[in-house]
């Protein structure tokens, strides 16, 4: 059985490559087929905003990857009901309806589950 | 046991020492470092190019002293290190550029290697940020 | 299986530290090193973050030398061999970057 790997992104979209760099271990998990998790927690939230504008700023579009993730095999995807709440993020429209809304306790549980963490 | 340990911050930043004082204690403690894997900012602590003051730590060089001397397994991840423009020789040819910021005992590499490091390890230990 | 959550943001003007606590289960332990060992400064809001709680406290200890801060009777002060094998003894490491 391989070993299974969650990693949580806490870095919002437009705040340097962090965020893109922590999809990239993702995407690099997901392409061995490897067991692999993401968890958007904090800042890292706001990756999931509805109509954001990557070419304002000259930027690839991060929201375009991230809708690939099922495409890729990556299907575990959460986001942190907390983190969206306390930064008034409305769920209901996020660009990544994969994404499960966890509570903390389920986070536990989850960061429990797997066999190694990343948090970026 | 065997550890993978992965560093991601740059060379004057204190968990880059820490991960290299844990890596010195894992393997005094009769411990294996399967692989060292430089992501993002961790890329720096790979690079020859970093002149590092004389009355301070000189963290690049005593890595590739480690390294060298215990002959661990020193992956860069190469997306991360050609955006930093910490570039070998192969692959400052392959993009034209003058700088050759990292050789011996370094390699330049994918992040399967990460991958594959933590499927073959018995923890993934990172270091970053502050 | 049991987690060692590992800090190193100062806990003032960071959401590590809250964010941390809020999701760090019974079996795990919390290691605080570099500029997260200021969340120790008595009376401080981190501070009563980390006694409002039963919590594995551990502190590298020359990261609270070098700050000048006292270790509390419920944190563990540790070196290199014992951050060592206190990653082995818990099943995964979670360092927040």
């Amino acid at each position: 059985m391989p070993k299974s790997l969650l990693i949580i992104s806490r870095q919002a979209p437009w705040s340097g490559p962090n965020a893109r760099e922590a999809l990239d271990i993702v995407l690099a998990g997901g392409a061995f087929d490897l067991p692999i998790g993401l968890l958007f927690m904090d800042d890292g939230v706001f990756q999931l905003a509805a109509k954001q504008d990557a070419k304002a700023l000259q930027q690839k579009d991060l929201s375009a990857n991230l809708q690939a993730l099922p495409m890729f095999g990556v299907e575990d995807l959460f986001v942190c009901g907390d983190s969206a709440a306390e930064r008034g993020l409305d769920l209901d429209g996020r660009s990544l309806e994969e994404a499960r809304v966890l509570t903390a306790q389920e986070i536990t549980a989850l960061i429990d589950r797997y066999d190694q963490v990343i948090t970026l | 046991m065997k550890f993978a340990i992965a560093l991601f911050s740059a060379a004057h930043a204190p968990s880059s020492r820490r991960a290299l004082l844990f890596a010195q204690a894992a393997l005094a403690g009769g411990h294996e470092i399967v692989r060292l894997f430089f992501y993002q900012d961790g890329v720096y602590n790979a690079s020859g190019s970093v002149v590092t003051p004389q009355d301070e730590q000189d963290l690049p060089k005593q890595w590739r002293a480690f390294v060298s001397e215990h002959q661990l397994d020193g992956v860069v991840c190469i997306a991360a290190a050609l955006r930093r423009g910490v570039l070998n020789e192969e692959e400052a040819g392959r993009y034209q550029r003058d700088a050759v910021a990292v050789g011996v005992p370094w390699e330049l590499s994918g992040l399967g290697q990460l991958h594959d490091a933590v499927q073959d390890a018995d923890r993934l230990i990172c270091f970053g940020g502050a | 299986m049991s987690t060692l959550h590992v800090l190193s943001h100062s806990p003032f003007g960071d959401d590590r530290l809250t964010s941390c606590l809020r999701v760090i289960g019974t079996n795990d332990a919390l290691l605080l090193t570099g500029d997260a060992v200021y969340a120790l400064q008595p009376g401080t809001a981190p501070f009563n973050a980390l006694n409002a709680r039963p919590l594995n406290l551990f502190v590298l200890a020359e990261d609270a030398q070098a700050r000048a801060l006292a270790i509390p009777d419920a944190a563990r002060a540790i070196d290199y061999p014992a951050f060592v094998e206190l990653s082995i003894h818990y099943d995964k490491v979670n360092s927040w970057l």
